[in-house]
């Protein structure tokens, strides 16, 4: 019972990790219609600002934090610019390879600039751990847990409270009649792209001390956002935090009560298993004109 | 279409191949053996894509059963590669019709990521399932394939091998795109809501172009097994899926010409492009980003747009139906 409240925390730790690289790809995907491919590569860049600022620059953790986001957000607005905007007329595929090749080139612009050493991303919470009862569960987990939820009820604040948030809306649900409505629109999806980006970068900074930061840490993550985002319910923001609380628990579970070896081959077989019973995930958009 | 066309391209191969054989050095033999495989692959993709429109992300696990296929009857069960190779072929059709019927129900970026998570599970399986597969490290000692006491052996030998292969699925892609079922496939890309209407069955074209895309990623794979002689995990994952995709869009999707010229090219550029040293997948990245942006219909694209640019402009419907050339 203690290892398991154990590894459920930690599977939630995860998950949570997931699910923000989810809402990111979720976003953007609603508002831009883009299947962005370089997403676990965002988290990656989110992991390696951190070791520029935590590590490289040794600042302070505040301060190296906002610098890391801040990094984020101004990758964000370049991915718009320099992708997102000359690639936006073309068909899915185009859009899948052109991402795809962003992405090797995001992976090994890292590779160049900071080698293929693995490195350790401290911690705010070094190493403490807090005693329940006989379970020993991280401070960082319980943290990070917090952090999304944090950053979840931010997202619903902006979306319902805020004339930005609700003008995104409009955007997604309709592009043109919001341009009609006279919103600046590109500047609506700029955001929505620099939001993904910042959203991947605390996803980054929180998965740094739970694995090593390794510049091919991007794939695995991109692959779990995915089947998150399916499970979840394409396009939908709730699905996504579901789908990814949801695959880091079956990952996390998986592999000490089934196997490690194939503790990734569940979340998988239960995104295909998704897409040929419910394609629409657990709360899915309506797919009949999508795609 | 005109009948000969097909030979046309048949024996462009051979030639074209053949003086490149002769004329290139032994460490280009090896790129030329591995562009006419991933060729194969490619009028393979170009099926379920190019005529059916079915984004594939999980191609290379195509190819990786038909290697697997041929690996693993041959050293394990001792079989000659003569009758190994067809039987991982038949396999693997067999394996992307199961699998075809419920996936084909999705379509666009659903059907992309069904596949990659495809791919992606058979590389957690043959990397785990070590009694069978040899796990990450892979079976190695694969037979070469002999016609009496001539073994494709050498890069010089292997290159006749894989031309010929390459040259009769590449003339057999050209019939079947000249057919009605090939009509019936791009009849199902460009409009399946109309094709249901005139009564074509768009489940079993969707399944025919799935497995006769299959049956290419197999051929492929056997020769890749043949030529390699070793294969591994990391030799089938969605990266490569993603390549094959590339190669397809770069040389021209819905051509078989194009096809060919897309797996060359993305097979020598990276070469090209080794004076870049560490930094050459950089510039790989970016360069597949411009052509994408700059050259939406790929080369094939490309070169008629120079030839008609003096007399006419390219209108999108004929950029859009690639139809006309095969």
């Amino acid at each position: 019972m203690a290892d398991f409240v154990q590894l459920l925390v930690n599977g939630l730790a995860i998950g949570s990790v997931y699910a923000l690289a989810a809402i990111g790809f979720v976003i953007v995907y609603s508002a831009t219609g883009v299947v962005n491919f370089a997403a676990g590569q965002f988290v990656m860049y989110g992991t390696f600002a951190g070791v520029a600022t935590l590590i490289n620059l040794q600042l302070p953790w505040p301060l190296a934090y906002g610098t890391a986001l801040i990094i984020m957000a101004m990758f964000g607005v370049l991915f718009f610019v320099s992708v997102y905007l000359p690639m936006r007329r073309g068909s899915i595929v185009t859009i899948i390879i052109g991402t795809v090749a962003i992405s090797i080139t995001i992976q090994n612009a890292a590779l160049l600039s900071f080698g293929s050493w693995p490195f350790r991303l401290p911690s705010p919470v070094e190493d403490s751990s807090i005693a329940l009862g006989g379970t020993i569960i991280s401070t960082h987990a319980l943290g990070v847990v917090g952090v999304t939820a944090i950053m979840v009820g931010g997202l619903w604040l902006l979306f319902n409270r805020t004339s930005v948030g609700v003008g995104m809306r409009a955007v997604a649900q309709d592009l043109q009649a919001a341009k009609l409505m006279g919103l600046k629109v590109n500047r609506l999806l700029a955001l929505s792209w620099v939001l993904a980006a910042v959203l991947a970068g605390v996803a980054g900074l929180m998965l740094g001390p739970m694995w090593f930061a390794d510049v091919n840490m991007g794939d695995p993550i991109a692959l779990k956002a995915f089947a998150a985002t399916i499970i979840g319910g394409f396009g939908s923001l709730p699905g996504a935090i579901v789908g990814g609380l949801f695959v880091g628990l079956s990952e996390v579970l998986g592999a000490s009560y089934v196997s490690s070896a194939y503790k990734d081959l569940i979340s998988f077989g239960i995104m295909i298993a998704f897409l040929l019973v419910r394609p629409q995930g657990v709360f899915g958009e309506k797919i009949q004109d999508r795609g | 279409m005109a009948p000969r066309i097909p030979l046309l391209i048949a024996a462009a191969v051979l030639v074209v191949g053949g003086l490149l054989g002769a004329m290139l050095p032994e460490y280009y033999l090896r790129l030329l053996n591995v562009s006419a495989i991933s060729a194969v692959a490619v009028i393979g993709l170009n099926f379920a894509f190019g005529y059916a429109g079915l984004i594939s992300l999980g191609h290379a696990a195509f190819v990786g059963m038909g290697a697997y296929g041929l690996a693993i009857l041959t050293t394990t069960i001792g079989w000659s590669p003569w009758l190994a190779a067809p039987t991982a072929i038949v396999a693997t059709a067999v394996l992307a019709a199961l699998v075809g019927y419920p996936l084909l129900r999705l379509r666009g970026h659903y059907l992309a990521l069904a596949t990659l998570g495809l791919n992606v599970s058979l590389y957690i399986v043959t990397s785990n399932w070590i009694a069978l597969t040899g796990g990450t490290n892979g079976i190695a000692r694969i037979h070469e394939l002999a016609i009496g006491p001539l073994a494709f052996s050498g890069e010089h030998q292997f290159l006749w091998l894989a031309l010929v292969v390459l040259a009769l699925v590449a003339a057999m892609a050209a019939i079947m795109h000249a057919s009605r079922h090939g009509r019936e496939m791009m009849a199902v890309r460009d409009d399946e809501i109309a094709s249901e209407m005139i009564g074509i069955d768009t489940t079993r074209v969707k399944i025919m172009a799935f497995v006769l895309s299959a049956v290419c990623a197999a051929i492929a794979g056997c020769l890749f097994a043949l030529h390699v002689r070793f294969v591994a995990p990391e030799d089938f994952t969605y990266a490569h899926s993603i390549t094959y995709l590339a190669m397809l869009i770069v040389g021209g999707e819905g051509t078989i010409v194009g096809a060919i010229l897309g797996a060359a090219l993305l097979t020598f550029l990276p070469e090209w492009l080794r004076f870049l040293g560490p930094a050459y997948l950089l510039f790989f990245g970016l360069l597949m980003l411009c052509i994408l942006v700059f050259l939406p219909t790929g080369l094939v694209g490309l070169g008629k747009r120079l030839r008609r640019g003096s007399r006419k402009p390219v209108s999108s419907i004929s950029a859009r139906a690639p139809e006309a050339t095969p």
